[in-house]
């Protein structure tokens, strides 16, 4: 298809310069676009920012900033109209699938999330995506435009040339009533760790038998200058660790040089998470535990015995 | 408030990831055989819809779009405490995408007279999109939350706490709304014995998109899934052992240092 009009918006200003460079990176005609769409509440060089990341077009919306997805949606719908966009990248962060949902079901729109790779073919939209909890890739066809497509953060793409003298063009947002009213807003605890940014991981699960033995766990990431990571139930059911720690389906993903799973059996919504580490260390008692599967060096033994030798190994 | 709360839930039949295998030479995973089960996340929406129930009164729909197996689903979710089960069906039941998945369960709804409350998880275990929430929210106008892990009913709507990546957003929203429930909201209870025998001869309502005034055409898919693989990841599946943890311990270091993965 000619003359693509791809249209670019998250709420997450990073996710946005990645989703511009991976438009520009789709093999589209001289005639196509690629938009950055740009809401109230955005950070001032918003615009500055994704020209810089390659669009050929900043589309900022004035009006009062809302969280509420039905607002963001309704503005972003007016803007796609105006543009004709032939495609909607949206990011993959929660509330990005949330307004992905809602703009489509408006609209009635095809959409895809989770998506880590797509490329535009003669018959359509081709997305990687990923499916049965994260653990298989499937390819699915979106056969009609616009497409919204809502792209995993993280995604990478070269450095595109930038636009010279790129357009800016000034929207005006649909008063759309907020559906929902913000009551409070409170800052999760921790959340400062960015372990999707860590060379080396030390994840404990329920292997772990109580909160105080975590100490054994931080000394051997300390020795490995390893972050540590941790499995669903122990941020989510026991509360022994922040959320910015869990590594998983609904938590992070993570692909350090080095993983070292201690006490983790290894459950579907956790592999997921942890797949694309380089080398896998495995620790665990039972010696058919999932985890092993998708270990490069298995060790079958008490974490209580092992994580302090190793750690003793390593000069801790 | 709302006199007799009209209560939602919609449980998906998906792929039971943990008993799906890829073949072995194409590394291909066949979906129209694969084992189904009830999506994680539909039990936690069936258990919060249940629970408000008990607590204000009114009554629990299950509705479940997909196959026949799907009525399985809706089994447990009356055995957990729905009251009425609705099974959308047809032929094409497997090629429905979440656009005709929402489009259902809001016709369904509307058919069946209205709702206050939409129960839905906040994403499949097996597609995992977390479309169906918010789309069905869309397309009927009205508003959702979507990954609430705590829901509080008030008179006139609900006030419920949204788990967002870096914060949570505690947000009020008036009926009719569709929300989407996490896993850390609630633990859904085990069914005693009776609850199954007793959900075992409930009948299941069955309806076909025509009776729901929903034309073949709506429903033709918008995405088509094409092919699900799983990529190989090759592991070393090595054994360290020894006589001790230390010696464990260096058998280890030693390798992990062959692999220049550790200072």
């Amino acid at each position: 298809m000619t003359g693509e009009v791809i249209a670019c918006y998250s709420e997450e200003l990073t996710v946005a310069e990645e989703l511009v460079r991976l438009a520009r990176s789709l093999a589209v005609d001289e005639a196509s676009r690629v938009r950055a769409i740009v809401l109230p509440g955005a950070p001032p060089e918003a615009g500055d920012r994704l020209v810089a990341a390659g669009a050929h077009a900043v589309d900022t919306v004035s009006g009062p900033a809302s969280s509420d997805p039905h607002v963001t949606a309704e503005a972003l719908r007016a803007v796609i109209a105006e543009l004709s966009a032939t495609i909607v990248l949206l990011g993959s962060t929660k509330r990005g699938r949330e307004v992905a949902g809602r703009l489509a079901g408006t609209l009635d729109l095809p959409a895809a999330t989770g998506v880590n790779a797509l490329r535009i073919e003669a018959d359509g939209i081709r997305v990687d995506r990923e499916a049965l909890s994260g653990n298989a890739v499937a390819v699915e066809r979106i056969a009609r435009r616009p497409g919204i497509v809502a792209v995993m953060p993280g995604t990478t793409a070269p450095a595109p040339s930038i636009t010279a003298g790129a357009e800016r063009r000034q929207h005006t947002a649909p008063s759309s009533p907020a559906l929902t009213e913000l009551v409070e807003v409170r800052v999760k605890a921790g959340g400062q760790l960015e372990i999707e940014k860590a060379d080396r991981i030390v994840t404990i699960g329920r292997g772990l038998k109580k909160k105080e033995d975590l100490g054994i766990i931080e000394s051997l990431a300390k020795a490995l200058g390893a972050e540590v990571g941790c499995t669903r139930p122990l941020a989510a059911e026991a509360g022994w660790l922040t959320d910015d720690h869990w590594i998983g389906l609904t938590g992070h993903r993570v692909h350090p040089k080095l993983y070292v799973a201690v006490g983790v059996s290894g459950a579907v919504q956790h592999l997921v998470g942890m797949r694309s580490s380089k080398v896998v260390v495995a620790i665990n008692k039972d010696p058919n535990a999932p985890i092993f599967i998708q270990a490069d060096y298995r060790i079958t033994g008490d974490l209580y015995q092992l994580v302090p030798a190793i750690t003793k190994a390593f000069g801790g | 408030m709302v006199e007799k709360l009209r209560i939602w839930v919609a449980v998906k039949h998906g792929i039971d990831v943990n008993l799906t295998r890829a073949d072995r030479a194409s590394g291909l995973v066949r979906l129209d055989s694969a084992p189904r089960k009830t999506s994680d996340f539909d039990k936690n929406a069936v258990e919060e819809a249940v629970r408000i129930r008990e607590k204000h009164g009114g009554s629990v729909t299950a509705i479940s779009v997909g196959g026949p197996a799907a009525r399985e689903a809706l089994r447990e979710a009356v055995a957990i405490g729905a009251d009425e089960a609705v099974l959308v069906t047809a032929e094409e039941w497997a090629l429905w995408d979440t656009r005709a998945v929402a489009r259902l369960l809001g016709a369904a709804s509307r058919t069946l007279g209205g709702f206050d409350l939409f129960l839905v998880g906040e994403g499949s275990t097996d597609h995992f999109a977390g479309l169906v929430g918010p789309r069905l929210a869309g397309e009927l106008g009205c508003a959702d939350v979507a990954y609430a892990r705590h829901l509080t009913v008030e008179p006139t709507g609900v006030l419920a706490e949204k788990d967002l990546e870096k914060e949570v957003e505690v947000v009020r929203a008036r009926f009719p709304v569709v929300v989407s429930v996490g896993q850390e909201i609630n633990t859904p209870r085990l069914p005693t014995f009776m609850a199954n025998l007793k959900a075992s001869k409930k009948e299941i309502r069955v309806l076909s998109p025509t009776q729901l005034g929903v034309a073949p055409d709506a429903l033709t898919p918008s995405v088509v899934i094409e092919r699900v693989s799983v990529p190989e990841i090759p592991r070393k599946q090595l054994t360290i052992s020894g006589a001790s943890p230390d010696e464990v311990a260096t058998r280890l270091r030693e390798a992990l240092r062959g692999e220049g993965v550790v200072p």
